[in-house]
């Protein structure tokens, strides 16, 4: 049953553990062994195994940052793990090949599509592995007849001459879908398949699921929406902090034992006591709301304290954040900020009134890598260190060492490239880059995403210390334990919308997962 | 403090560069080292240079302008109309200000609000000044202008006025805020506008600065040979595209100084003149200038990615 | 694919306007010795869009065509001339496609290989190309270009004029290339997502080092039916060609940043910039109408990029 290798493979199966054929049991398609990976130190996955039937479909799910993405990313070939092992069908699999994983026959279909919106349906599904006749013209009809086989056998209809960008979201998946079939895929990995689909595109997916077992088609079905994962999946693993929980088989998977199991975790012991006493309201949005995003989202921050926004990916959180910042236009409601109106004015009139934020992207939107970490520090201080614009630089530099030693920055000197600096050390400078101007609002997006523990509770520390100071601090984050540690209470968002609001004494991840998922989901609960 | 010894490692090439040439030329033509010639040369130069400034700042920023020789050739033009006219040659020069100072609002305008690629925005334009220029002009040259004028711009007025803009650049870039910001601009557009940046603004002014500093050049070239014409910037854009990736500013942004590229000036100027001098052939320059800018791309492609992987 | 022509129809309207009016204003316009002057006379410039059109749907872009055009031009005239070369015929033709293809070459490997970006790369070659023409043809015109090249250009087969001829079949050839075989597809898809095409594993490289050469075989094509039409060849041939082809492209609908246009829309471009020349002298502007013809095609570009950064923008929030 394991397959033979090679002389060669067999020497560096003796060095090196990576695509070790693993023997597999006749009756799994695949079989995940041991898989580790660390980013900087930080264990994504750590020993994680997963088994999978041919014609299963198999859920995983796990808060933000559980591994799932790693993990999947392992399966497609875009990621090499530490080590441990992937069989598939009877065969190891060579890790870290795309092409290894798609001849294997996986096929994963990402959160964000990777379409050609230029091209039509049947072109998106056979690019790349055109159907030609005479070695050089396109065979489109048979190409065409292929495709419409395909989404037949899929139960749907989808425009096959229309270019993507003309189809909706949920129509594109189904393309992704058709291609995975079209290359002979034994087992499809779908990553948040419905996040941004209807409830009538859901059902049809879902369809599209149950057909697909029902030809033998293995499915990895990874979702924040707990009730598809209890209505499809024939059991399902559970991962949090990079580790298996557990598998469990569907006869008993529930909704609510799956939160349990997902969050899991004694809940950290609140270090910070009584919350601060609040000051006047300093950040106020009314109504605000941006097509497609979000709508109607109104809330509050006074001076001195934090206000944390949970909810899961793709709930509008971020896009919220932007919009106060001014990156992104509003559509509806206004922002102010110490009682002055700046909706729409921009980032500049924004910072102006002491609005400061803290990007989720940190290496792209929040620092020029190349430049100096002195340089990142005071980016956006410049102007008022500066003396009719001519750079002072002796107060540069004390202004710089201050900050630094505040923060407790970790380089080599200020003068290095903040590229060189760990992640940690990377998202102190994006803070510090507004403590410079004492902001009066501060919003952060992710603060302690991939930043290793101890840099994390500087971090904690830091914003609890800023809220001390008087500043009001909106904190966004998909990470629980540290919203509810830092929060004075929590607004959650559900699909661009203020799903509810829990106040520190009655927040619990439970409570807060419960309003984080799906409506639907809730009315049915 | 990095960059300091990385600016001046690139000045250092750049010298070491324009000495070996020199060396080279003295060995081939001992007459092309005289100081007369070489007077001259430098007084040919001061244009492109004036022009240079601006545009490296530009490219710095990650933008590149292409319509430098068309805005010159339209305010040469105005320079020319409003002179004919019998307009007073300051005003006349004020006019001819004006003219480039539009010309590169226009450009400024498009790129920061339109966000469209700079390099389509300002070959369009380019075509559109050129046009403009000829159009207003009927392509025909003007020529006879005030003796007075001629005798104090083409004078050491220009040098003057080149060695203060170089200067009051260099500074600028190096020493205030908004010079510092135009390499985060380069570097990181994104993050720059997160960090309050008003990249928009700085853009559409450096456009504008563009658009002016080739004014200069043309009311300088309209002292130095008595007549403009509407092709008189023809080609200028690819001399200063040239001359500032030679002198080390990295063509996609982040990376440059003004310096390099006064040195890339003066090779790319020496180079074409002696050949010019020594062969008595235009045509040589033609395959030598681009020959350059090639040779420049590619070697600063290869120098940008090392930097990149270090 | 075709789905959506609102861009060409868009075009095609401007287009009947235009040939409307100028035919009120002048009813010598439409003749039928004018058309076909017409036609010749746009023939090379289609020639050469089919080539820019691919190169520039890929979201890159060739400016050194004009030049390449004239050095082209300039080895056809010594090849093909007796006090020069004196060369038969098929030796001039073949030579004529294969340097222009080397050209198109080069450009390509500085793309991908040296990765300068394009538009530089190929304005470098804009100027070296130009400066090679010179110093082929020391500055003197060829004026003895033999009868059976000057057919090339000037020749009718089977009642239609060779330049003619030869466009209708490299378009008719690009259209399948583009539509009907799996390297056109792919250069919709390169552009249309380029990442996405490095992750579906698609030969980005190969393709664009393709499309470069193309566009050089093509400008050689062009050249081959467009300078014997005069009877002299000189240095100067081809200059701002690579302006009028890639406003061409632009005007035609084609996205400048890649992934979206059709050859039948850059066809209309063609027509349209094409008209708009002839109709700046039919409209009796006389002398004045070369002065503002650039003028007018760089407005035209402006235009057409900022139509399209419009509409750009309505799909984006469409696909959001």
């Amino acid at each position: 049953m394991a397959a033979l290798t090679p002389g060669s493979t067999g020497l560096r199966r003796a060095l090196v553990p990576l695509g070790y054929p693993c023997p597999v049991p006749s009756d799994l398609l695949l079989e995940v062994q041991g898989l580790s990976k660390a980013y900087d130190g930080v264990h994504a996955l750590e020993g994680v195994g997963l088994q999978i039937r041919p014609g299963e479909v198999h859920g995983l799910v796990g808060e933000n940052g559980a591994g799932k993405s790693t993990l999947i990313k392992i399966l497609a070939g875009n990621v090499v793990p530490d080590s441990g092992s992937v069989g598939m069908a009877g065969a190891g699999l060579n890790l870290g090949s795309v092409q290894a994983s798609l001849d294997a026959g996986i096929s994963v279909i990402y959160q964000e599509l990777v379409a050609f919106l230029d091209l039509d349906a049947v072109e998106n599904v056979f690019v790349g592995r055109e159907i030609r006749r005479f070695g050089i013209i396109l065979d489109r009809a048979r190409m065409r007849e292929r495709t419409s086989q395909v989404f037949q056998r899929l139960g749907v209809g989808v425009p096959l001459n229309v270019p993507l960008c003309d189809l909706s979201v949920a129509q594109r998946q189904l393309v992704a879908i058709a291609r995975a079939l079209e290359t002979e895929c034994r087992l499809l990995v779908m990553d948040e398949p419905t996040a941004s689909l209807s409830n009538r595109e859901v059902e049809v997916l879902l369809a599209t699921v149950e057909r697909l077992k029902t030809e033998g088609v293995s499915v990895l079905y990874v979702s924040h929406r707990l009730d598809e994962i209890v209505r499809i999946c024939d059991s399902v693993t559970v991962l949090r902090d990079g580790r298996v929980v557990e598998t469990m088989p569907a006869s008993s998977v529930t909704r609510e034992r799956l939160i349990v199991s997902m969050v899991g975790r004694q809940i950290a012991a609140q270090s910070q006591s009584a919350a601060n006493a609040p000051g006047t309201v300093v950040l106020e949005v009314r109504g605000l709301g941006r097509d497609g995003a979000f709508e109607d989202v109104s809330f509050s921050v006074r001076a001195g304290e934090i206000v944390g926004l949970g909810g899961l990916v793709g709930a509008g959180r971020t896009e919220v954040a932007r919009a106060i910042f001014g990156l992104d236009r509003i559509d509806s409601g206004q922002v102010l900020v110490g009682g002055r109106d700046v909706t729409n004015r921009g980032v500049l009139a924004a910072v102006a009134s002491g609005v400061a934020l803290v990007p989720e992207d940190r290496q792209h939107e929040g620092l020029v890598l190349p430049l100096s970490v002195k340089d990142n520090l005071l980016m956006a201080a410049r102007e008022r260190l500066a003396r009719r614009g001519w750079i002072q630089r002796r107060a540069e530099r004390t202004k710089g060492d201050e900050l630094s030693t505040r923060l407790m920055v970790k380089a080599a000197s200020l003068d290095v490239p903040v590229r060189s600096l760990s992640g940690g050390n990377q998202q102190k400078v994006v803070i510090g880059k507004w403590l410079a101007m004492a902001p009066r609002a501060l919003i952060m997006d992710e603060p302690t995403r991939g930043v290793d523990v101890g840099a994390k509770e500087e971090v904690h520390s830091l914003v609890t210390r800023l809220a001390a100071e008087g500043a009001a601090v909106l904190l966004v984050s998909s990470d629980l334990p540290e919203l509810l540690e830092l929060s004075d209470r929590i607004l959650v968002m559900c699909e661009g919308r203020v799903s509810g609001e829990l106040a520190r004494g009655e927040a619990s991840e439970e409570a807060l997962m419960a309003l984080a998922v799906h409506r639907e989901e809730r009315a049915v609960s | 403090m990095k960059a300091f010894l990385g600016r001046f490692r690139q000045e250092a090439v750049l010298l070491v560069l324009l000495a070996a040439f020199v060396a080279v030329a003295w060995r081939l033509d001992p007459t092309f080292l005289t100081p007369k010639v070489q007077g001259t040369l430098v007084k040919l130069v001061l244009e492109l240079a004036v022009i240079a400034l601006p545009v490296t700042l530009i490219v710095i920023t990650g933008g590149i302008d292409l319509s430098v020789g068309a805005s010159m050739s339209l305010a040469a033009v105005a320079f020319g109309l409003a002179a004919e006219r019998g307009t007073p040659w300051p005003l006349a020069a004020v006019c001819a200000l004006v003219a480039g100072a539009l010309a590169g609002m226009l450009n400024g305008w498009i790129v920061s609000r339109a966000r469209i690629h700079p390099l389509i925005v300002t070959l369009a334009t380019m075509s559109a000044y050129f046009g403009l220029a000829e159009g207003i002009s009927r392509a025909r040259p003007i020529s006879g202008f005030d003796p007075a004028f001629q005798s104090l711009v083409a004078g050491p007025l220009m040098f003057f006025v080149l060695a203060l803009a170089a200067a009051g650049a260099a500074l600028w870039l190096s020493r205030t805020v908004k010079g510092q910001a135009v390499f985060a601009i380069g570097l990181n557009e994104k993050a720059a506008r997160f960090s309050a940046i008003d990249v928009d603004k700085i853009k559409f002014w450096l456009y504008t600065l563009a658009g002016t500093a080739a004014a200069v050049a043309a009311v300088s070239y309209a002292a130095r040979r008595n007549t403009v014409k509407a092709d008189i910037g023809h080609g200028m854009e690819l001399d200063v595209v040239t001359a500032i990736v030679l002198g080390g500013t990295s063509i996609t942004g982040g990376r440059g100084t003004i310096g390099g590229s006064l040195l890339g000036i003066l090779i790319v100027h020496e180079v074409r003149q002696f050949v010019s001098w020594h062969w008595e052939r235009d045509e040589i320059n033609l395959i030598v200038i681009g020959g350059l800018l090639i040779l420049a791309l590619v070697a600063n492609s290869a120098f940008g990615k090392k930097t990149d992987s270090a | 694919m075709k789905k959506l022509p609102a861009r060409e129809l868009g075009v095609g309207l401007v287009l009947f306007v235009l040939v409307l009016a100028v035919q009120l204003a002048n009813p010598a316009f439409l003749r039928p010795e004018n058309v076909r002057d017409l036609l010749i006379q746009c023939a090379p410039f289609a020639i050469m869009a089919c080539g820019m059109t691919f190169v520039i749907i890929l979201g890159e872009i060739d400016i050194s065509v004009g030049s390449m055009a004239g050095l082209l031009a300039a080895a056809l005239g010594t090849w093909a001339s007796p006090s020069h070369g004196g060369r038969p015929l098929l030796d001039c033709v073949f030579g004529v496609l294969f340097l222009g293809l080397a050209l198109g070459l080069v450009n390509g490997l500085l793309v991908v290989f040296a990765r300068v970006p394009s538009i530089v790369a190929t304005l470098g070659m804009l100027t070296v190309l130009r400066g090679v023409t010179e110093l082929v043809l020391h500055g003197e015109w060829v004026t003895d270009l033999p009868p059976f090249i000057r057919q090339l250009g000037i020749g009718v087969s089977g009642g239609v004029p060779n330049p003619v001829l030869v466009a209708l079949l490299v378009v008719a050839v690009s259209i399948t290339l583009a539509s009907l075989t799996p390297w056109g597809r792919r250069v919709y898809a390169i552009g249309s997502n380029p990442e996405a095409a490095k992750v579906r594993g698609l030969p980005v490289k190969q393709v664009k080092l393709a499309a470069f050469a193309l566009m050089g075989l093509l400008t050689g094509v062009a050249v081959l039916v467009s300078a014997p039409q005069l009877s002299v060849v000189e240095s100067g041939y081809g200059t701002g060609w690579e302006l009028f082809v890639v406003t061409c492209v632009v005007v035609g609908g084609v996205s400048i940043t890649g992934g979206r246009g059709s050859l039948w829309g850059v066809l209309l471009g063609v027509a349209l910039l094409s008209i708009i020349r002839t109709a700046l002298i039919f409209l009796r502007l006389g002398d004045q109408a070369s002065y503002w013809e650039r003028a007018i095609q760089g407005v035209l570009i402006l235009t057409a990029v900022l139509g399209d950064r419009v509409s750009a923008r309505r799909r984006a929030e469409v696909g959001a």
